[in-house]
């Protein structure tokens, strides 16, 4: 059976301490705090700068980017170029894992310090950067390469795993 | 106006009318005492409880309630529909009638019995009823396990629940509580909870495993049986439970303080208040409830057959046993009993 | 060993084993008792997750408990299919997701094996000093869930605000609080910033100066918490190498058994600290453990932040990630126990299988075997003694 005793009050003595002591919470929309430069909040784009190579379509776990490629003459060197006539992030479905960051090969994807993603409506969540609206509902569906050799997924040769000592141990 | 303060000496009507009151006190204090436990748990665990409605979210209580009240009251489809709603105004109704025989202020009691400590033992016990007819009437694997803890809990704790009082009974030499508090004098070291140390204790202790608190809530179990008894309740049925838990923990606080810590007595003679000394009841009872809080917040919860073992191992002997040094004692000082 | 000297004296409040108190089928019947069917279900606030606890209870005694998983699975080995190489990262983070560093890092091993990439030494010891931050992150959480489940509802709390303390140092060095996809093949992402090293110092002194009051002091001789938790899921030794239990779990019953130290990795061979049992084997044992645990964590991390030497963070893996075929297998000490990744590669972009060894699966078999004999609300802190997370049973 348990004797009651000085466990218990040290216990009630460490909580009486945290009583008169200084509380931790923040007062939130009253009080934000700095994030860190590196934190990764939702994502936006710089049109101006964007090439539309599809990379980040193509890496995103989630599908969450959806891009209407056309060809485009946009800064006058005479020759068309692919432009991002359509361009959309969906919130609802981003991860912040910052892989399209990475493979931009020109930067314009980026994160910004902003967390707050909400709406009234799932569908207000995919915000649209381009001229054109991209539904955010359809799957993208990036036009990949025909790779010239089919890859069969057979099974490896396996390796033996060396057998050392410590295999006896625990 | 001299018409109506003389109606309010004829007896039926001064007795409605002061019931009135206090049972109005009685859901403001469930409701305010709501209020307090946030509080005092947010402080405890470093962070501000309520903040947001009212100035320090004083008004809390109030928005609880408007909640409460619209929220939808389910019951469970194969549940026994009488004694599932029967049961939340069976555990209110004790909490709200032991408020009658508690003195406030000297001649500020709403029902001055001379068998008050009886009337108070034996209606604490319907408690016990109301746990059993939540736990049965809502057919439930969980509610059952809660209904049985609860009742074996409940009917366990009040032996030495009772065998506690004995000691101040003796010594005041009435069970009315109004006499119990004017034979405590006014000072504090005459009040009884110094004599009869051990037998506050288990009271204190007692008290907290009638009213299931921590460390004695495993009826109510949130981490295992996430509810116990009360699991299948919502909305206003829900908040009566709550109320007559709060109201009974009130109670308990308030009997403690009128037999052990003196009642309406100040500590020192010379704060002695007159009318107004039910400052004084409110303040060691305030004091007694923010302890039962403190403890809530800082301890785990024993496990069944710990608390049986508790409950008849240690307090039921250690209160025989206190039960009879203090009669030894009037025999050898025949100045201590009244 | 820990707490020997603690417990002569003082038995607990448990002096029978909990077997002896079950009641045998053929007296059941013959006083015609019959036992009730209950389900601890996925919906309840305790259950470290979504599981489901099949019981099978006389009176207040279980009879038997079966664990039904499944309810928060994803099919991330699947999942893992279709990826390329470093984009599985990510998937890792959310596997066992109190310990998010770990996982990356048991992945990244396993990779490496199939590659011959190079890892700088500053990032192998910023691997470490991540790996440790989070063990600390892990295990001090895991201390305020056993107490919440015990009924004591404020350890949590202090254990939380350490936790946002760890956390917003993760903020400042990858960019995210939980799911942190820092620990690249090859290295890290990118450098510490140059202030982080004095805060995660400052942090790890004033952490070691009020780890005492707050952990140890409001829980360690609490009579009530004592009676919970001693003599309760008591296991032996050989009882926990049979079911293949790892971790503090198993280190409680008094096997010396942690594969930083016996199948060591990363620069932990140059690193001092020790390895910490327990011989009750108990849920107060896996408590001390983790205590333990934690103090020497501490060490390890003032150490890698004196020892840091200087250099570049990410290895060259060529531009693509493409290793030949064969097999990769990677294990680490994550808290929970070892957490190893078997991955398979057929010579393309993807791997061909991803396998996931996580100690929460493996650990859940004590349930079944231990729990028997012991009352309901002894479920809880037997549960804390394992410490599963749903991400990792389910995967």
């Amino acid at each position: 059976m348990p004797q009651i005793g000085q466990g218990i009050m040290k216990g009630m003595g460490v909580t009486l301490q945290h009583l008169f002591g200084q509380k931790i919470t923040r007062q939130y929309p009253e009080y934000k705090r700095d994030l860190p430069e590196r934190s990764r909040g939702m994502l936006t784009v710089d049109m101006d700068r964007c090439i539309a190579c599809l990379q980040c379509m193509r890496i995103c776990p989630d599908h969450c980017i959806s891009i209407e490629q056309t060809k485009r003459d946009a800064d006058g060197s005479g020759k068309p170029k692919p432009y991002p006539v359509g361009f959309v992030i969906d919130d609802s479905r981003c991860m912040y894992c910052s892989l399209c960051v990475e493979v931009c090969p020109v930067n314009c994807i980026y994160h910004t310090e902003e967390f707050e993603a909400q709406a009234y409506n799932r569908l207000e969540l995919a915000r649209q950067f381009g001229e054109r609206p991209v539904d955010p509902t359809v799957d993208p569906k990036p036009t990949v390469k025909k790779k010239k050799k089919a890859t069969t997924k057979k099974a490896p040769k396996t390796v033996e795993r060396p057998v050392t000592e410590k295999d006896g141990a625990a | 106006m001299q018409t109506v303060l003389n109606l309010l000496e004829v007896e039926p009507i001064r007795l409605l009318i002061s019931f009135g009151a206090v049972l109005f006190l009685v859901l403001n204090l469930a409701a305010i005492l709501t209020m307090a436990e946030r509080k005092v748990s947010g402080y405890i665990q470093l962070r501000y409880g309520p903040n947001r409605v009212g100035p320090r979210g004083l008004l809390q209580p109030a928005a609880d309630v408007f909640k409460l009240f619209t929220k939808e009251n389910v019951s469970p489809g194969r549940s026994d529909l009488w004694v599932f709603l029967g049961a939340p105004i069976a555990m209110f109704i004790p909490a709200a009638l032991v408020w009658l025989v508690v003195p406030f202020a000297p001649d500020a009691v709403v029902a001055d019995l001379n068998v008050a400590i009886l009337f108070f033992v034996a209606i604490t016990s319907i408690g016990a009823l109301g746990v059993v007819m939540a736990g049965y009437g809502s057919r439930s694997a969980f509610s059952l396990l809660g209904a049985l803890r609860g009742a074996a809990q409940m009917i366990s704790y009040e032996v030495p629940l009772i065998l506690s009082l004995l000691g101040v009974v003796m010594l005041a030499g009435s069970l009315s509580l109004v006499d119990v508090v004017r034979a405590q004098g006014d000072t504090i070291w005459t009040w009884y909870f110094l004599p009869q140390l051990p037998m506050f204790i288990t009271f204190y202790v007692s008290g907290i495993a009638e009213v299931k608190r921590v460390p004695f809530d495993l009826p109510e179990g949130e981490s295992e049986i996430v509810g116990g008894f009360m699991i299948e309740y919502s909305g206003m049925t829900w908040a009566l439970i709550q109320a007559a838990e709060f109201a009974s923990m009130a109670v308990m606080s308030s009997i403690t303080v009128t037999l052990f810590l003196g009642g309406w007595q100040p500590p020192l003679p010379f704060l002695d208040l007159g009318p107004f000394n039910w400052v004084w009841f409110g303040i060691k009872t305030a004091l007694i409830m923010f302890t039962f809080q403190w403890i809530r917040w800082s301890v785990p919860r024993l496990r069944m057959d710990q608390l049986m073992d508790l409950g008849w191992k240690v307090l039921v002997p250690l209160t025989l046993v206190w039960l009879f040094v203090t009669a030894g004692l009037m025999l050898l000082f025949p100045s201590l009993g009244a | 060993m820990l707490g020997e000297e603690r417990r002569a004296g003082h038995e607990g409040a448990l002096t029978e084993p909990p077997s002896s108190r079950l009641v045998s089928p053929d007296i059941r019947d013959e006083f015609g008792l019959e036992t009730i069917d209950m389900n601890m279900g996925p919906q309840h606030p305790a259950m470290h997750g979504l599981l489901r606890l099949i019981l099978e209870l006389d009176g207040e005694t279980v009879v038997r408990c079966d664990p039904v998983m499944g309810y928060l699975h994803r099919c991330q080995e699947k999942i893992a299919e279709n990826r390329m190489y470093p984009a599985v990262i990510p998937m890792t983070d959310r596997l066992d997701y109190f310990a998010n560093m770990h996982n990356e890092h048991g992945y990244c091993l396993a990779v490496e094996d199939l590659l011959d990439v190079e890892i700088p030494p500053r990032a192998e010891y910023i691997r470490v000093l991540m790996c440790e931050l989070m063990r600390l992150a892990s295990h001090i959480p895991s201390i305020g869930f056993l107490m919440l489940e015990l009924g004591a509802f404020t350890p949590i709390l202090y254990a939380f605000r350490e936790r946002e303390r760890i956390q917003s140092i993760f903020e400042a060095v990858t960019g995210a609080r939980m799911m942190f996809h820092y620990i690249r093949i090859g290295g890290v992402k990118a450098d510490l910033p140059p202030d982080i090293p004095q805060k995660i110092w400052d942090y790890v002194e004033s952490l070691e100066a009020h780890f005492k009051r707050d952990f140890v002091d409001l829980i360690e001789d609490n009579e009530i918490f004592i009676s919970r938790t001693r003599n309760v899921g008591k296991m032996t030794q050989e009882q926990a190498v049979e079911m293949g239990v790892t971790g503090p779990a198993l280190r409680c019953t008094g096997v010396d058994f942690d594969i930083r130290l016996d199948y060591p990795y990363s620069v932990y061979p140059e690193l001092q600290f020790e390895v910490i049992t327990d011989t009750a084997g108990d849920v107060e044992a896996s408590y001390r453990v983790r205590i333990g645990e934690c103090l020497q964590s501490i060490q390890i991390i003032k150490q890698c932040l004196e020892q840091m030497p200087e250099g570049e963070v990410l290895g060259d893996t060529g531009r693509r990630i493409r290793p030949a075929e064969g097999e990769g297998f990677g294990r680490i000490e994550s808290p929970r126990g070892e957490f190893a990744v078997h991955v398979v590669s057929d010579g393309s972009d993807t791997p061909y299988r991803v396998h996931y060894r996580d100690p929460s699966f493996c650990n859940m078999q004590l349930l079944q075997e231990i729990v028997p004999g012991h009352y309901l609300p002894d479920i809880m802190p037997i549960m804390g003694l394992i410490d599963p997370v749903s991400g990792g049973w389910d995967k």
